[in-house]
């Protein structure tokens, strides 16, 4: 609006000194993610007192199988093995799927050469691909982290030759009449102009990381979470899968987290109404 | 001195195939240190031509030639100043200011004086460490120009540069280019659609017509100089509205023309090579 740029420069011109931002004062806040937690938890151990169904116990049962499987170590193994698996396969599925994506964004014979696949596999059961991996790589570590690999890589793939495409022409044009080398406008402004929408892929390709180990943990090789749920399943023991279920959640969690504290230290400049 | 001798430059029609000339047979010499504005309906070429300046694109034939050294691209002596601003997001004002001499490897300690320099001239001192999208669009166009500045070109190419801005800032900046221009001399093309501007700044006002772009008339301005500290009593002046109103009565024949042309019917008036344009 007018009267805002009015302002501005009428301030620019005044005093040099940077004004202070307004102090956005510590309203009142409402933790409205924990309470929405502890809520969900009080209705879970309500309702399934009231509603004693064999295979919903109640969050305090499961949280005390909890607490035994962390006594015994169960659950620390089997996590670590876990984290392992992910750990690989993430690092593989960002190399991989910026890479690719970059290739693709920024070259459109590639695009139009790799296209139809990355649409086809990130759309397809990556599931179904599993018999695949199982009869190369055999039972162990290496078929689950291709199913992570397979889970995660295409939307990261998706994303990075989109955010390639978006950045502003116009930056590009700047950056070539300041004589700058294609590595440079590469460098300086295509990566950094793409950057939001790249990370935002890698958010979107963590949470699809932690689905696809355990998946793989479940359906190929007998290891980490995937097969802790996969034996009390079996024994029908349902205090045991949800407290693994409980251990799930909060891997993934923790990597979307560690995720977006990544975004926010790259794209620090993104005014915060840009942010979702 | 830059010498533009038959200029042509087509771009590929959109769909039926038919090339649309932006240029064609375009000459004009700019002098060292002028102020030239370039006025014209949108759609003339005018754009096209400063980039064309830059190097930013090929063209069919024709030659630009500047001190002696024709154009084949992009090149330290020219500068540009965008329409839309064009600055990083993601980069401060002092480093997007720095840009240009970051890429020509400009030592830090000497690009970060430098621009401290153009950043004070320009107002936004205070301002270093902001990001643009933090700024007002006057004080965004402050920074294009700053950093265009900071590689002390031997041209400064202006594409509309005030065109995005309401008219108090607008006026502001007018006054502001004029003292730094003042001050430090450089070749100036000006590209603008008003009228006004390209008087009050331009030392010769280039009227150019549209589709072909071709130069309708270069207009003087033997308005006296410097002009920055009075810009409203120089818009006052009958030199000031003479001027105006010649490239006024200019500008609408031009379209009148083009009006009978489009329904027709050949003015009395009408050139006879417009016509079969």
């Amino acid at each position: 609006m007018n009267t805002t740029v009015k302002t501005d420069e009428a301030v620019a011109q005044r005093s040099p000194r940077p004004v202070a931002p307004p102090r956005r004062g510590p309203r009142v806040s409402v933790p409205v993610g924990a309470l929405s937690l502890l809520g969900g938890a009080v209705l879970w151990e309500i309702v399934a007192r009231l509603w004693d169904v064999s295979f919903f116990p109640p969050l305090s049962a499961v949280l005390r199988r909890l607490g035994e499987m962390i006594a015994d170590g169960e659950i620390l193994g089997s996590l670590g093995n876990s984290l392992l698996n992910l750990l690989i396969g993430a690092v593989i599925s960002v190399v991989l799927g910026v890479g690719v994506g970059l290739l693709m964004g920024a070259y459109k014979k590639v695009e139009q050469a790799l296209d139809v696949y990355v649409y086809a596999l990130l759309t397809a059961p990556s599931l179904v691909f599993a018999p695949i991996f199982f009869s190369i790589f055999g039972l162990g570590r290496a078929s689950i982290v291709a199913v992570v690999v397979m889970y995660a890589t295409f939307i990261v793939i998706i994303n990075t030759a989109s955010a390639i495409r978006s950045v502003p022409v116009s930056l590009i044009e700047m950056g070539r009449s300041f004589c700058a080398t294609d590595w440079q406008v590469f460098r300086r402004i295509v990566i950094p102009a793409a950057m939001p929408l790249i990370m935002a892929g890698l958010r979107l390709g963590m949470g699809r990381a932690v689905k696809g180990m355990i998946n793989g943990e479940m359906f190929i090789a007998a290891v980490g979470l995937g097969a802790l749920v996969m034996d009390a399943g079996r024994r029908f023991d349902a205090e045991t899968i949800l407290a693994v279920l409980l251990v799930i959640i909060i891997v993934a969690v923790a990597t979307m987290q560690l995720v977006q504290l990544l975004d926010r230290r790259v794209t620090r400049w993104l005014p915060s109404t840009a942010r979702k | 001195m830059i010498e533009i001798t038959g200029l042509c430059k087509t771009f590929p029609g959109s769909r039926d195939g038919e090339p649309i000339a932006a240029l064609q047979d375009f000459t004009l010499t700019i002098e060292d240190n002028e102020f030239l504005t370039v006025l014209g309906p949108s759609g003339c070429g005018k754009t096209t031509l400063l980039r064309l300046i830059d190097g930013l694109m090929q063209w069919e034939s024709g030659d630009i030639v500047i001190d002696g050294e024709p154009v084949r691209g992009p090149g330290p002596d020219r500068a540009m100043v965008f329409q839309s601003f064009a600055l990083m997001p993601w980069a401060s004002v002092l480093s997007n200011v720095t840009f240009g001499l970051e890429l020509r490897g400009v030592p830090e300690a000497q690009r970060k004086a430098k621009a401290m320099e153009l950043i004070e001239m320009v107002g936004l001192t205070g301002f270093e460490h902001r990001y643009p999208t933090a700024l007002s669009g006057g004080m965004q166009q402050r920074v294009g120009l700053a950093r265009a500045l900071a590689v002390e070109p031997k041209v400064l190419l202006m594409d509309e540069p005030f065109g995005a801005l309401d008219e108090q800032t607008r006026r502001l900046l007018q006054e502001e280019l004029l003292q730094i221009w003042e001050t430090r001399r450089t070749t100036v093309v000006f590209i603008t659609h008003s009228m006004e501007e390209a008087v009050l700044l331009g030392d010769r006002v280039v009227l150019m017509s549209a589709r072909p772009g071709r130069i309708e008339e270069i207009v003087p301005v033997p308005l006296p100089r410097p002009r920055s500290s009075h810009i409203s009593s120089v818009e006052a002046s009958p030199e000031f509205a003479e001027i105006t109103t010649k490239l006024w009565n200019r500008l609408r024949d031009m379209q009148t023309s083009r009006r009978h042309r489009a329904a027709g019917v050949h003015g009395a008036g009408t050139p006879a090579e417009e016509r079969t344009a």
